[in-house]
């Protein structure tokens, strides 16, 4: 018994760790321009798509470890020149429009995105064809044979996955905290007008806030890939949502909520897999339950498990 | 959208002359090109090869570039004062002469397209598109005049009648052609022929004087309205083939209007809408006598209808409760996953992970047709010597839907209810402040939307023969918040021709399907940025989407003088 | 800014109109119908197609439009048909039931459709159905495998829901039990079943179920998955200790490739066995190649094709027929579907005057069609049941799927 707790407890983090990862772009943006980026889901799509380009423009196919850095490199450039161009042809020119306009435009984005990625992606030459599974390069090191301890299986990747997600929040705490840009980004969100009279270009903030979520999003789909050997292009919607709840969850603006709600709701998730008795246990429900988790923290918790400074009660 | 201005207000001034010559010659040269062979080949459009006989398509470019002579002729001629001022000849010129230049960019590319390259446009194309092109250069050079004051007219009952019946005519000939070709390219010129039209007819004051003069005789543009779509069947010649996209593109057109009322007049964005048809949908199949139901009560379909609109509100009312209170952005997302939680919900209610239900993704099919007031569905039947296949009878049924779904959307916008709506949108808090039940409203909103979606699954459900999870997912939710959006924003013309062209253009454009959903992103991006009050705008809307732009306040403001002067009622829904 | 915007615009234009008159050519023919060939004293016949023709599952649907193309054009050749000229007419369904049904609306109001080949999907069959049905028009399917389509929604007292509905591959409740039979056959006693919810997926695994139970093997755990999931991780978590020496898995390979190399990657290696919705190319790339794949096993109808010389001979005429799609997995059940269509029409189109009249007796004649087909004996049961019941085991070896058992199933 104690053995499925902690396969579970190992699965929930794992695919806690992702949900953070990309939790935090939904709750820094928000933070600062209280927009839902509907489409950050799709970034994350981007990012390990832009994993795999960098694969194939590596050429050789080597698999070795040192792969791996060059290709979250790439990842990480691909996602965050998208979240870029999002932001300055769509979202931007929509600042001072009715909430209506931003929300729709993300849906569009991210149909758009999709499509983009499904339909052109093959086209280059020497790309593999996006619309069924992309096979994501096994690289060494972080695939391969399991760690077992105490009957409880760890894959590399998951190992991997854990990793990145510790290193980029002692990275963001010190970019938040011990960094001018951090410090403006922060007074920012507190209080725009007031930074903006400060002299912090919001411009420039916004942009800061867009790249930095897309950059995590894009070290999540690189984990995803190697967790899961393959990637398509529609990983990013339901991904996205979930990652959303977390962000919620965790309460939204609060960047260490969204990494304590990610963890959290991947950690609930698996363990409803494991031990909700009856029919309604079982994978087939395990997305309904992440979202109820979402509805049932907004009748009761509204402003989330850490509080967040902007909850606009009605 | 504007055009951008390329030649400055004092050189059209000088120019003036000169850009009437060339209006003038351009329009008759088109005109007279339409005599020559445009093709080499037949195959493409309809058949253009024909010397000194114009084809249809060739007929809509003719009268472009007479209409375009015309009035550019006209608005040089007629007298100062009334003849020159009353009607917009030169905005019509205008008008007309860019829509020739689009329309021939179409023709000669479909051609072009569908030959294999533009060497199979013959002398008689270029002739035209040199024609409209020296339109298009010479009306550029034209000075506008003030706005035409047609509309501040008013006709005699019997004239006004008259037209409103004309104006109706036109629109069952145009449902009747448009859905009659086969060929894409044809569709899409089509498509450019009515919007151009339309177009002319607007900036030359026809169409502000015709909705002023229904404005005056509502009751007979609403009587006329219904007699024209109870009228489309009978030009089908007893063909299911048309009528069967006919009816989904009424069911499309129910449900949006259904979530036009969340969206357009509360301002609630439900990306979860889909969740409710298909909440109607399966109840009512459960409910069926289809042998896969997996209850043992069938019920007569009235009360199958009801309790599927109830089952649907009731969702709405738990989905809302929680949410309503909060702001409006997690109403989307979470809507989004309620959606979600439905489609996952309707296929693991199948005996295995849950109690038996839905039949899993199998759904449920073999749903009988309906058999209301001893009229069978299924049958064909011969009225005045036409028959009317099985869609055709969903028609009807679906053409009374819609009528009372307009009624309820028109007088809950009419109403305090619609009022507090407004107050809403525009600012929630100061809504509060004045006494507004704004959390009630909210749910009110919500669950009615819901339920009249609901209604609509109730039909669809029959319609379909077979319901299944998988035609309920989010996209179909994004499409129908898309027909809302293109549309126009709490107006019922506006969804009405937005769910008509978004359900119809996949259809006609069979060669699209691959970038269809590519198109469809890049659509409500573009609509966002550029006209976010949709194509058939509402007014109030339209200043909510461009509250710093004084010009157009002032343009609304004028308009809603010159109606208080002439004492006339805003057509239905465009509050 | 306003120049600019000029300039952008004139270089779009540009870049358009060079593309449309890029590689023009003046079509060839000029009259449109080129007249002649004694076309008068034939009559048209038209064979409809209903499959995906757009989107992820087009080289399925052009696959069998292909092949149904084929048939047609040999027919006429040989003019198996006196006095009349067969036709094909393709619509596109894009996988989805509205846009099926509508197809199914147009071919019905063509007076000289008399059958349809299609559809791909069991669910898009569904709603195809009735449409043809109440038209009388004749529907042999190359693909849908869903039991109830033919046998209503009680399969222990089987009741045929429409006349006029025949499929040529055989069913869910043949090849799941067929696999159980396999299993248990090389010493495999207990399995964990896995499907993806959708209804081929589901009817596999509960015809293996029951097969494997009643031959007395033990089903160690059933699970499912969803569709859009890409992760497997807690599914595998869940059937591991259970410790079963085999997975079968209802479902398509795009799901089971990805399942077969993250179980193996999880330290559970066992083969992977699943239905004909498997047995594709694709499965072994998506399962990450050779390595990860071989020993992994799938069910297919009929018998390998390099067995059969009707089989070898679609496929040499298919080559010879200059395609640019491969005929897919159902080409060779599309093949053989028109044919039976064809076939019927000898009986039927006989004495008739127009098509739209023959509609009824070539349902009628369907029943009595026998031949040997690019899949085999090509026939049908009370049910329009294809009776062949000849099965094929394939295993995947060195990063192939090579035959391993060919057998009739009892």
């Amino acid at each position: 018994m104690t053995q499925s707790f902690f396969q579970a407890l190992a699965d929930g983090l794992t695919l806690g760790s992702l949900y953070a990862l990309i939790a935090v772009g939904y709750t820094v943006v928000y933070g600062i321009v209280q927009l839902i980026n509907f489409a950050h889901g799709e970034i994350f799509m981007v990012g390990a798509f832009g994993a795999v380009a960098t694969f194939v423009v590596l050429g050789g196919g080597t698999l070795a470890w040192w792969v791996l850095p060059i290709m979250l490199a790439g990842g990480i450039v691909a996602a965050v020149l998208v979240a870029l161009a999002t932001e300055r042809l769509a979202y931007r020119p929509l600042r001072n429009a009715p909430r209506l306009a931003p929300l729709i435009t993300a849906i569009g984005i991210s149909v758009f995105l999709q499509e983009a990625v499904r339909l052109f992606y093959g086209r280059i030459p020497g790309f593999p064809d996006a619309k069924s599974n992309v096979q994501f390069p096994n690289i060494q090191g972080v695939t391969g044979s399991p760690f077992v301890i105490g009957g409880v299986t760890i894959q590399r990747a998951a190992v991997f996955t854990v990793v990145a997600l510790v290193i980029c929040t002692i990275f963001l705490y010190g970019f938040v905290n011990r960094t001018r840009l951090g410090r403006a980004m922060q007074a920012t969100s507190q209080d725009p007008d007031t930074a903006r009279l400060m002299g912090i270009d919001i411009d420039k903030i916004i942009m800061i806030a867009f790249a930095l979520g897309a950059a995590l999003a894009a070290v999540a789909g690189m984990a995803q890939g190697l967790l899961n050997h393959n990637i398509n292009f529609r990983m990013g919607f339901i991904a996205g949502l979930k990652a959303f709840s977390a962000a919620v969850l965790g309460g939204i603006g609060n960047i260490y909520g969204a990494v304590l709600g990610g963890l959290v709701l991947g950690v609930a998730e698996s363990m409803a897999v494991t031990y909700v008795p009856g029919v309604f246990g079982g994978s087939a429900w395990k997305d309904v339950w992440a979202f109820i988790i979402l509805i049932l923290v907004l009748v009761f918790r509204p402003q989330g498990l850490l509080g967040a400074r902007v909850v606009d009660r009605a | 959208m504007r055009i951008p201005q390329l030649v400055s207000p004092e050189q059209q001034q000088r120019l003036h002359p000169i850009g009437t010559v060339l209006t003038v010659v351009g329009g008759l040269v088109l005109l007279a090109s339409t005599f020559l062979p445009w093709a080499y080949s037949s195959a493409a459009l309809d058949d253009m090869t024909i010397l000194g006989y114009p084809s249809t398509l060739q007929l809509y470019a003719a009268g472009f570039g007479l209409g375009a002579a015309v009035f550019a002729f006209l608005g040089r001629r007629l007298a100062r004062g009334d003849g020159r001022q009353v009607v917009g000849w030169t905005r019509g010129a205008k008008t007309a002469s860019v829509a020739a230049a689009v329309y021939l960019v179409v023709i000669l590319g479909s051609i072009g397209l569908e030959l294999g390259g533009l060497v199979n446009v013959v002398y008689g194309g270029w002739v035209a598109l040199v024609g409209a092109l020296v339109a298009l250069v010479g009306s550029r050079l034209l000075v506008s005049g003030r706005p035409p004051r047609l509309a501040r007219r008013v006709p005699p009952a019997w004239l006004g009648i008259l037209s409103i019946a004309a104006a109706m005519a036109v629109v069952l000939y145009a449902a009747y052609y448009g859905l009659d070709q086969e060929d894409a390219g044809g569709f899409v010129s089509f498509v450019v022929v009515a919007i151009g039209a339309v177009a002319v007819l607007f900036r030359l004051g026809v169409m502000r004087w015709l909705s002023a003069v229904s404005g005056r005789h509502r009751k007979v543009l609403i009587f006329a309205a219904f007699l024209t779509a109870f009228a489309f069947p009978f030009t089908q010649n007893g063909s299911d083939e048309n009528m069967s996209i006919a009816t989904q593109v009424l069911i499309f057109a129910v449900t949006a209007l259904g979530l036009n009322i969340v969206v357009g007049l509360a301002g609630l964005l439900d990306l979860g809408y889909i969740a409710f048809l298909g909440a109607g949908a399966f109840t009512a199949a459960i409910l069926s006598n289809s042998v896969f139901s997996t209850v043992d009560w069938h019920p007569p379909f009235i009360v199958v209808v009801l309790i599927s609109g109830a089952v649907s509100g009731t969702l709405g009312l738990i989905i809302g409760t929680p949410t309503l209170r909060v702001s409006g952005d997690y109403l989307a997302i979470v809507t989004l996953a309620f959606g979600e939680i439905f489609r996952f919900g309707m296929i693991n209610l199948d005996g295995t992970d849950g109690p038996d239900l839905t039949n899993g993704s199998n759904g449920i099919p073999g749903v009988p047709d309906l058999n209301l007031f001893g009229l069978d569905f299924k049958d064909t039947h011969t009225v005045l010597g036409i028959q009317l296949g099985r869609f055709a009878n969903y028609y009807f049924l679906l053409l009374v839907l819609i009528a009372v779904v307009i009624l309820i959307f028109v007088r809950l916008n009419n109403s305090r209810i619609g009022r507090g709506w407004v107050a809403i949108r525009e600012d929630e808090k100061a809504a509060e402040a004045m006494g507004v039940n704004v959390f009630g409203l909210k749910l009110f909103a919500f669950a009615s939307g819901a339920f009249l979606a609901g209604v609509a699954g109730s039909i669809k459900a029959h319609h379909d023969v077979s319901v299944t999870p998988d035609q309920y997912i989010f996209l179909e939710s994004a499409f129908l918040l898309a027909a809302v959006v293109l549309g126009g924003m709490g107006t019922v013309l506006g969804v009405l021709v937005g769910a008509t062209l978004l359900k119809l253009m996949p259809e006609k454009l069979r060669f699209v399907e691959e970038y269809r959903l590519l198109i469809f992103g890049l659509l409500l991006v573009v609509m966002m940025r550029f006209r976010p009050e949709g194509l058939v705008a509402s007014k109030r809307r339209q200043l909510e989407f461009h509250d710093d732009d004084d010009e157009l306040a002032e343009k609304i403001q004028s308009d809603i003088d010159e109606r208080e002067a002439t004492g006339v009622v805003p057509v239905g829904g465009q509050a | 800014m306003r120049n600019k915007r000029l300039v952008i615009a004139g270089a779009t234009l540009l870049a358009a109109t060079l593309t449309i008159t890029g590689c023009g050519t003046r079509s060839a023919d000029t009259g449109g119908q080129a007249g002649g060939s004694g076309s008068g004293s034939q009559k048209v016949a038209k064979i409809g197609v209903i499959a995906p023709l757009t989107g992820d599952l087009a080289p399925l649907g052009l696959g069998i439009q292909n092949s149904v193309d084929l048939a047609i054009k040999q027919a006429n050749e040989k003019g198996t048909i006196p006095g009349w000229k067969l036709e094909i007419d393709a619509e596109d369904d894009t996988a989805t039931p509205d846009t099926g049904r509508n197809a199914a609306t147009k071919l019905a109001a063509d007076d000289e459709v008399v059958g349809v080949v299609g559809t791909l999907n069991s669910s898009v069959a569904q709603a195809v159905q009735p449409v043809l049905n109440s038209a009388n028009i004749v529907e042999v399917s190359p693909a849908n495998t869903n039991p109830t389509l033919t046998k209503g929604p009680n399969l222990d007292d089987p009741k045929r829901p429409y006349a006029n509905y025949f499929r040529t591959c055989t069913t869910d409740s043949i090849q799941g039990p067929f696999a159980a039979q396999y299993l248990f056959g090389v010493g495999i006693k207990k399995v964990a079943t896995v499907h993806d919810k959708k209804a081929y997926g589901q009817g596999l695994v509960e015809a293996f179920t029951t097969e494997f139970k009643k031959l007395g093997g033990t089903i160690t755990d059933a699970e499912t998955i969803n569709p859009d999931d890409s992760n497997y991780g807690p599914v595998i978590s869940k059937i591991k200790p259970g410790a079963p020496q085999a997975l079968y898995y209802g479902g398509e390979y795009p799901q089971a490739g990805p399942l077969s190399q993250q179980m193996k990657g999880a330290d559970l290696d066992i083969p992977l066995m699943g239905g004909d919705g498997i047995y594709d190319p694709n499965y072994i790339k998506q399962a990450g190649g050779a390595k990860v794949a071989d020993g992994d096993l799938a069910t297919s109808v009929g018998a390998p094709t390099d067995t059969l010389a009707s089989a070898k001979q679609f496929v040499t005429d298919y080559k010879a027929g200059g395609y640019s799609d491969p005929y897919g997995a159902y080409g060779a059940y599309a093949y053989d579907s028109a044919n039976a269509i064809i076939n019927a029409l000898k009986t039927s189109l006989a004495n008739a005057s127009d098509a739209k009249s023959a509609r009824q007796a070539t349902i009628q004649a369907m029943s009595s069609v026998s031949f040997e087909g690019a899949t085999g004996k090509v026939g049908f049961d009370q049910y329009g049941d294809a009776t062949t019941r000849v099965l094929t085991v394939y295993k995947v070896d060195n990063g192939e799927w090579k035959a391993e058992k060919t057998d009739e199933f009892k």
